[in-house]
C-alpha cells in the first residue's frame, strides 16, 4: 500500500500526501486553484456542465504511448490522476528559440476572436488541445463533439469552431511531442511502485485497487464503501452537496475491468470501460448504443464515466439503460465467491435500486449481436440536444415475422421511478401487423405502464406525449422508412 | 483605426493569465464569506439563532441585520431592498445572515448551525396572481399617440391576444464575486465584478456608514455580466464589505453557481396583451399593448426596464394610433434586473408576435407585412413617443438581406418540403431590429476619463467603463491610439477604478464605447492642445523663419509634425520630457455628455435616444413534430454598427448576442415550483446554447457604408441590439409548427419555445385538424 499519490505536472513528478490541506476527495480543480501557478483553470459550475475547468490528462495506453483526454477537473478526485500527466492551460505557452510562443490552438483562438470575457477560454483551449493531440484535420462534427462540454456565453461558438479547424492541421505535433519520451519515463517510474494507493485520514478512507482480486477483496471487506471509477456522478455529492464521503473504493485503475472482447456472437464490455471507449467499439457493431452514447454528456464526461457506473447508479433516466434493455444485455456481477450473470431486464429493481448484492461488483456487460432483421433504435428527448439529461429516452427493438410483430421491446427512461418496459403495449403489439393503425392503438397503451412526473425538465403531459410519439417515430422509421432529415449523427432520430 | 485587432486580453485569455477577482493573490489572512438566504418565498422571521455558528472554530464573524452599522439598504433607485432581511423575507434567496470563516468548508459547516424560525405567509409567484391581487411596484406608465380606441372601431380586421415571455438567467461564466481589503481608518478597497463601480462604491459606503471617499472600487475585467452585474453585483460587494469591516481582514465572496442562480434576479418575464387593427393588406392602423412585467420582490431597475419595453413596443413599425400601458408587478421572487436588451426584447417580442399573427390571419408571408409597416424614411418616421427615426436603415437592410438570404426561393422550398413530410416541418422567418441607444434616464448619459502620459511616452488611459468581454478596452485602446497618432503598444488601458474616474454611470445600455470613447477623446484633445503649444514653441526656438503654430501640429505615426514645415518633427516619446520640462501637465481628465437628447417621462414624449441601431435576420429551422426538437438550419444576419471601429469584435458581439437571444427564445427555461423555489438552479437543468445549437449554416455580415454621425468615429453601439435578431429563429419555429395544421390555425405559442411548448402546440393543432 502507498499512502501518497504521484502524477506529472509542469514536467515533474508531484508527490502528494493527505496529511495537510488535501483530502482524498479534494478535486483536481481545487488543488490547482489553491496553488499559485495554475489559476487559469476555472470553476464555472462544479458539476461538469460547463467545462471551464477542463484540463488534459495524458495517460499511458496499453502500448505505453501517451493518450490525451480532456477531463472536467471539477469532478476528478486527486487520487484518480495517480500515475498520469496533468496538463493545464499554463503549460501550453512555450519558448521557441528563446521567444515565448503560443500553442497553435491558442494562436488560432486569438486570431479568430475566439475569446470575449475569457472565463471559459482556458477550458476551451484545453478541449481543443486534446482534439489537436488526437485528431488531425477533424471533421466539423468532431470539432462540435469536442466542444460540447464547454459552454461559452459570449461568442456564439462560431469563431471557436473556426479556430479549431485552423489549428488542428499539424498531425498533433507540438512541444509536447518532443517531451513525450521524458513524460513516459516519469509515468513508468511512478507505476514501477505496484502497491495500490490507500489513504486513511481521520474522516475518510480511500482505496484504489490495481487488480481484479484486490478490487473484489476490498469490496468484500468494505461493503458499504462508495464505488467510483469516473466519479462523474458521485463527485457531485462533494462539489454540490458538500458531503464528506467516508469510505471510497476507486476502481479506475483496474485494467482488468476495461477489457473489450467479442466472441460467440456476443460483445462484452468491461464495466470499467469509459463510455467514450464503449462508444468507439459500438460505432459499427451496435449503432443504437453508439447513438445513445453520442448524446450522452460531453467528451469530458464520457472519457471518465463508465458503463458499470451508469448501470450501478440505476438512475430513472439512465441513458444507457433503455438501449441496453433493447439489446437484451446481460450484466456480470463478481464477488470473492464467484460470478453470476443477470439479464438487464431483471437487474433494475426500483428507484436507484439494482440486483447487485453489497459484496458484488459489476464487472462486465455483454450484448448479443443483434440479428440482421432486428430493428433497434435509441431515442432521446431533451431540452437541449447535447449535454442534457433526457426528459424521456427510449430503446426499442423489433423483430418482424413477415409484416407481423414477432417480438418487441419498448424500454423507457424518464417515465417512472426506474427505467422500464411498456409491457401493455408490447403485449398488444406482439403478433399484430406492424402498421400505423395498430401502432396508434398501442400508443394509447404506453402510458398505462407509466406515471411520469413534472419537474425542472418538463411537465408530465409532455413526457407522456413524447413517449407515445416515439413509438410512432419508431414505426415511421422502420415500416414507413421515413428517414430523418436531421443529420445522422444527431442521435435524436 | 477601424480594423480588426484581437481583444486586448486575448493572449492572456488563451494562456490562463487573465486575472479575475477569484484569481487574485491575497495573503494568508484571507477569509471566505458566505451568505445565508431565505428558504421561503414569503415569511415572517421569528428568530435567528447564531451562537452555535459563531462558536465554531475558524468562524470569524457572523452578522445579521442588526449588525449593519450604516443603512440596511441596497436598492439602486428605490430604497426597497434591505441588505439583510430584518423581520420578513420576500423571496427564496433573500439574504439574512453573513458568515466569514477561514475556509469555504467551515463557512458551510457554520451555516448548518444557524437556526432561523419562520412563519410562512402567502406568496405571489406569477404575473397573473399579482394582477389579481393588485400587487405592483409602482403606478402604471402610459405612452400614447393618436386614438387607438377610435381607430380600432373603424379597422377592417381586429385581432386580440396575449404572449408570454420567460425569464432568462444571465449565466455569466464567472459568478458574482467580490474581494474586500481593509485599509487604515475606515478605508476599504473592493475588487468587485461589477458593471457599475460608482454605484457599488456608493452602496458599500451607505451600508458601512462611511463616506464615499473612503471606498475604492476596482474592476479589471469580468467573466461575463450581460446586465446581471449592473446592480446586483452591489449586493455581493456590500455583504463582503460588511464582513471585511467586521473582521478587519481581507474577505472574498464568490457565489457558488447554484446560489448565484437562486439569489440573483433574471430577465423580467412579461405577459403582454394586445389588440391590433389592420386592413386587408396588413397595414396596421391601431394597436394597444398592455405590458405586465414580473419585477420580483423589489424595484431594482424594473421601472427603467419597463420604460424601455414600452419604448420598443413598436419594434420597427410605424403605427399611427398606438397606446402602450406598462405595469411592473411585485411578486415573491428575487428582484428581476437588467439583462442585455433591458426590456427591449420583451417589448419587441410583443410587436413581432402581432405582425406574425396578422400575416397568418391574412395568409401572407410575415416578411411582406413587416416591410409594409416599416418606418418610412421621409414620412411615417415618427415613433409612438415622438422621436424621428433618423437615418433609417430598415429598407436597405431588408433589400440586401432578402436578396442575400434568397428568402423568397427558400420560402417556396420550405412549403414544398412541408407538403412532402408528415413528421418533419420546416419554417422560415425574417425579423428586424431597431434599438434606441442611450440611457432613457437622460442624465446618465455622461462619462469621464483620465489620461496620463508619462515621460517615456507611454500612456495610461483610465475611463469609467468596465470590461466584461465586449471589447470596450480594446476599442478604447484603438480610439486613444488613433486620436494620439501613436501605436497601441505605447498605450495601456487601466483597470476601472473609482479613485481615478469618479461618479460614473454603469457600463450598460450598449453605450460603453459611445460615452467613454468620447470622454477619452476629450481628454486626449486637451493633452494634444497642451503638447502642441509646447512643441510649437520648441520648434520655433530651434528654427529660423516663421514660427510654428500649435494648430498646425499633427499627431501621426508616433511622430508630432508641423504640417506647414514637415522637417520640424519629433518622435512622440521624445516630446514628452520636453513638455514636462516646460512645466505643462501630461495628465488630463475628459468629460462627455450626450447632447440634444431628453424627453418627458410623464407624458412619454420626446427624444430619449441619441440614435438607433438596426439589424435584420432570416432564420430557417427544421422541427421534429414527434419530439418537439428543432434544428437551426441556416441563419443570415445583416447588422448595422455604423463604421465599425473593430469589425472582428463587432461580429463577435452580433453572433454572440444572437445566440444568447436564441437561448432565451428556445432552451432557456426558468421555472419555480409552487413554493417559489427555483427549479433550474444549475446548468444541469438550465440550458444555455451549446456549440451544437448554433445554425448549421451561420452567415453574419455588417452593413457597409453606413457611417453614424452621432457617435465616436462614426461607429454605432453593438452589445444589446443583436440579441433581438433571435426572433427570426423563434418565429421560424412557430412557422414550422403552424405547418402541422397546414397554416389553417393559429398555434399556441410562447417564449421560450422549448421542445415542450413546441410539442404541446403541435398536439393542439393535430387535434384541431382532426376535428
Amino acid at each position: 500500500m502507498q499512502d501518497t499519490i504521484s502524477f506529472v505536472l509542469d514536467g515533474k513528478i508531484q508527490r502528494l500526501d493527505f496529511k495537510g490541506a488535501y483530502t482524498p476527495t479534494t478535486t483536481v480543480l481545487n488543488y490547482l486553484r489553491a496553488g499559485l501557478s495554475h489559476k487559469g483553470v476555472k470553476e464555472g459550475c462544479a458539476e461538469g456542465d460547463c467545462g471551464a475547468c477542463t484540463v488534459v490528462i495524458a495517460d499511458l495506453d496499453g502500448a505505453n504511448k501517451l493518450r490525451y483526454q480532456a477531463w472536467d477537473s471539477c469532478l476528478i478526485f486527486l487520487p484518480m490522476i495517480h500515475g498520469k500527466q496533468l496538463i493545464t492551460v499554463e503549460n501550453l505557452k512555450h519558448k521557441m528559440n528563446g521567444i515565448e510562443a503560443l500553442h497553435p490552438v491558442q494562436e488560432n483562438m486569438v486570431n479568430c476572436n475566439g475569446s470575449q470575457c475569457g472565463y471559459c477560454t482556458p477550458g476551451i483551449v484545453m478541449s481543443l488541445f486534446a482534439l489537436y493531440k488526437t485528431e488531425a484535420r477533424p471533421t466539423h462534427a468532431s470539432i462540435e463533439d469536442a466542444l460540447t462540454g464547454n459552454l461559452c456565453r459570449c461568442t456564439g461558438y462560431k469563431p471557436i469552431i473556426e479556430a479549431a479547424a485552423k489549428a488542428c492541421v499539424h498531425d498533433g505535433r507540438d512541444q509536447f511531442t518532443d517531451q513525450e519520451q521524458d513524460i513516459i519515463h516519469l509515468l513508468l517510474e511512478i507505476r514501477a511502485d505496484e502497491k495500490p494507493v490507500s489513504v486513511h485520514t481521520g474522516a475518510q478512507s480511500y482505496f484504489q485497487p490495481l487488480t481484479r482480486t484486490q478490487a473484489l477483496e476490498s469490496r468484500n471487506k468494505k461493503q458499504e464503501a462508495i464505488l467510483i471509477s469516473g466519479a462523474s456522478d458521485i463527485a457531485l455529492r462533494v462539489t454540490k452537496r458538500h458531503e464528506i464521503l467516508s469510505e471510497i473504493i476507486d476502481l479506475s485503475h483496474v485494467e482488468e475491468f476495461k477489457q473489450f472482447s467479442t466472441e460467440n456472437n456476443r460483445m462484452t464490455f468491461g464495466a470499467g470501460m469509459s463510455l467514450e471507449d464503449v462508444r468507439k467499439h459500438a460505432k459499427n457493431l451496435l449503432p443504437a448504443l453508439y447513438d445513445a452514447l453520442s448524446v450522452f454528456g460531453s467528451r469530458q464526461i464520457r472519457s471518465v464515466a463508465t458503463l458499470g457506473g451508469n448501470l450501478g447508479s440505476a438512475s430513472p433516466i439512465g441513458d444507457t439503460l433503455p438501449v441496453l434493455m433493447a439489446y437484451d444485455a446481460s450484466i456480470t456481477l463478481e464477488s470473492v465467491q464467484g460470478e453470476r450473470t443477470v439479464n438487464i431486464n431483471n437487474f433494475i429493481l426500483g428507484y436507484r435500486k439494482t440486483d447487485r448484492k453489497p459484496h458484488e461488483l459489476i464487472t462486465r456487460v455483454s450484448i448479443p449481436k443483434p440479428r440482421k432483421q432486428t430493428l433497434l433504435k435509441f431515442y432521446k428527448v431533451s431540452k437541449r440536444k447535447d449535454l442534457d439529461i433526457s426528459t424521456v429516452s427510449a430503446g426499442f427493438s423489433l423483430a418482424l415475422d413477415e409484416d407481423k410483430v414477432k417480438s418487441i421491446t419498448l424500454a423507457y427512461g424518464g417515465m417512472a421511478a426506474l427505467t422500464k418496459r411498456a409491457s401493455a403495449a408490447e403485449a398488444f403489439l406482439t403478433g399484430k401487423k406492424w402498421e400505423r393503425r395498430v401502432v396508434e392503438q398501442a400508443m394509447e397503451l404506453i402510458i398505462q405502464d407509466f406515471t411520469p412526473i413534472s419537474d425542472a425538465r418538463s411537465g408530465a403531459v409532455f413526457r407522456s406525449l413524447a413517449a407515445k410519439n416515439l413509438l410512432l417515430k419508431f414505426w415511421s422509421e422502420t415500416a414507413a422508412a421515413v428517414s430523418s432529415p436531421f443529420s445522422d449523427s444527431d442521435g435524436t432520430g | 483605426m477601424n480594423k480588426s485587432i484581437p481583444h486586448d486580453s486575448a493572449i492572456k485569455h488563451v494562456s490562463g493569465e487573465s486575472v479575475y477577482i477569484d484569481d487574485m493573490l491575497v495573503n494568508a489572512q484571507l477569509l471566505h464569506g458566505r451568505v445565508v438566504y431565505s428558504k421561503h418565498a414569503h415569511a415572517r422571521v421569528l428568530s435567528i439563532e447564531l451562537s452555535a455558528a459563531k462558536a465554531l472554530p475558524g468562524v470569524l464573524s457572523v452578522l445579521y441585520s442588526a449588525d449593519i452599522p450604516g443603512h440596511n439598504q441596497m436598492g439602486p433607485v428605490i430604497h426597497d431592498e434591505p441588505c439583510l432581511a430584518v423581520d420578513q423575507v420576500h423571496c427564496v434567496g433573500q439574504a439574512l445572515v453573513l458568515i466569514a470563516a477561514v475556509s469555504e468548508e467551515i463557512a458551510i459547516q457554520a451555516e448548518a448551525l444557524i437556526k432561523i424560525e419562520y412563519e410562512e405567509l402567502p406568496a405571489i409567484l406569477d404575473i397573473r396572481s399579482a394582477i389579481e391581487q393588485n400587487s405592483f411596484l409602482a403606478p402604471p406608465r402610459f405612452m400614447k399617440r393618436g386614438d387607438a380606441d377610435a381607430a380600432l372601431k373603424t379597422a377592417m380586421h381586429v385581432i386580440k391576444g396575449e404572449i408570454e415571455t420567460g425569464a432568462q438567467e444571465h449565466w455569466y461564466l464567472e459568478t458574482q464575486t467580490c474581494l474586500c481589503i481593509p485599509g487604515e481608518d475606515k478605508e476599504i478597497t473592493a475588487y468587485s465584478s461589477t458593471q457599475h463601480p460608482s454605484e457599488t462604491q456608493a452602496i458599500i459606503a451607505e451600508v458601512l456608514g462611511i463616506a464615499k471617499n473612503e471606498v475604492v472600487v476596482e474592476i479589471r475585467r469580468m467573466g461575463g455580466a450581460f446586465g446581471g452585474k449592473e446592480t446586483q453585483a452591489n449586493w455581493i460587494a456590500a455583504w463582503c464589505a460588511l464582513l471585511c469591516q467586521a473582521t478587519k481582514r481581507p474577505v472574498k465572496i464568490r457565489l457558488f453557481r447554484d446560489d448565484d442562480q437562486i439569489i440573483t434576479g433574471k430577465r423580467h418575464p412579461y405577459l403582454i396583451k394586445y389588440e391590433v387593427g389592420f386592413d386587408e393588406c396588413g397595414k396596421i392602423s391601431a394597436l394597444k399593448f398592455e405590458q405586465n412585467a414580473d419585477g420580483g420582490y423589489a424595484t431594482d431597475l424594473s421601472m427603467a426596464i419597463l420604460e424601455r419595453a414600452m419604448l420598443h413596443a413598436d419594434s420597427s413599425y410605424f403605427i399611427p394610433n398606438m397606446h402602450v400601458t406598462g405595469r411592473a408587478c411585485r411578486t415573491n421572487l428575487p428582484s428581476n434586473t437588467a439583462f442585455r436588451g433591458f426590456g427591449g426584447p420583451q417589448g419587441m417580442a410583443g410587436m413581432e408576435t402581432v405582425i406574425d399573427r396578422i400575416a397568418r390571419f391574412l395568409k401572407k408571408d410575415g416578411a411582406e407585412i413587416r416591410k409594409l409597416n416599416f418606418y418610412g424614411t421621409e414620412t411615417n418616421n415618427i415613433t409612438h413617443y415622438g422621436q424621428e427615426v433618423e437615418l433609417n436603415r430598415l429598407h436597405i437592410l431588408y433589400d440586401q438581406l432578402m436578396a442575400s438570404s434568397d428568402y423568397l426561393e427558400r420560402r417556396k422550398s420550405v412549403n414544398t418540403f412541408n407538403a412532402k413530410h408528415e413528421f418533419y416541418k420546416k419554417g422560415i422567418a425574417l425579423t428586424p431590429v431597431k434599438f434606441g441607444i442611450s440611457f432613457t434616464t437622460s442624465f446618465l448619459n455622461q462619462a469621464g476619463a483620465l489620461v496620463n502620459i508619462y515621460k517615456d511616452g507611454t500612456v495610461l488611459v483610465n475611463h469609467g467603463g468596465t470590461e466584461m468581454g465586449q471589447g470596450l478596452n480594446t476599442k478604447i485602446l484603438q480610439i486613444a491610439a488613433a486620436e494620439l497618432g501613436i501605436s497601441t503598444s505605447f498605450i495601456k488601458v487601466n483597470a476601472t477604478n473609482t479613485s481615478k474616474v469618479p461618479n460614473t454611470s454603469a457600463t450598460a445600455a450598449s453605450a460603453g464605447t459611445d460615452l467613454n470613447g468620447m470622454a477619452v477623446k476629450v481628454a486626449i484633445d486637451i493633452l494634444k492642445g497642451r503638447i502642441a503649444e509646447v512643441m510649437a514653441s520648441e520648434f520655433s526656438k530651434k528654427s529660423t523663419g516663421e514660427p510654428s503654430l500649435a494648430a498646425d501640429l499633427v499627431f501621426s505615426d508616433d511622430v508630432i509634425t508641423d504640417s506647414k514645415y514637415p522637417d520640424r518633427n519629433i518622435a512622440f516619446a521624445d516630446a514628452m520630457p520636453l513638455v514636462h520640462f516646460n512645466q505643462v501637465s501630461l495628465s488630463a481628465a475628459g468629460f462627455y455628455r450626450t447632447p440634444d437628447i431628453g424627453w418627458d417621462k410623464a407624458t412619454g414624449w420626446g427624444k430619449p435616444f441619441n440614435y438607433f441601431a438596426f439589424g435584420m435576420c432570416v432564420s430557417e429551422v427544421l422541427v421534429d413534430t414527434l419530439t418537439g426538437f428543432h434544428k437551426n438550419l441556416r441563419t443570415d444576419i445583416l447588422h448595422d454598427v455604423g463604421d465599425s471601429i473593430n469589425p472582428g469584435l463587432d461580429i463577435g458581439q452580433v453572433e454572440g448576442g444572437y445566440i444568447q437571444g436564441v437561448g432565451w427564445c428556445t432552451t432557456e427555461e426558468v421555472k419555480w415550483n409552487a413554493n417559489g423555489h427555483l427549479l433550474n438552479h444549475s446548468p444541469d437543468t438550465y440550458k444555455i446554447p451549446s456549440v451544437q445549437d448554433i445554425p448549421a449554416d451561420f452567415r453574419t455580415h455588417l452593413l457597409q457604408s453606413a457611417p453614424n454621425p452621432r457617435a465616436i468615429r462614426k461607429s454605432k453601439a453593438v452589445a444589446e441590439p443583436p440579441l433581438m435578431l433571435a426572433f427570426a429563429t423563434w418565429l421560424a419555429i412557430k412557422d414550422a409548427v403552424s405547418a402541422v395544421g397546414n397554416h389553417a390555425f393559429e398555434p399556441e405559442f410562447k417564449l421560450p419555445a422549448t421542445n415542450e411548448v413546441i410539442l404541446l402546440s403541435i398536439e393542439g393543432l393535430r387535434k384541431k385538424t382532426k376535428s
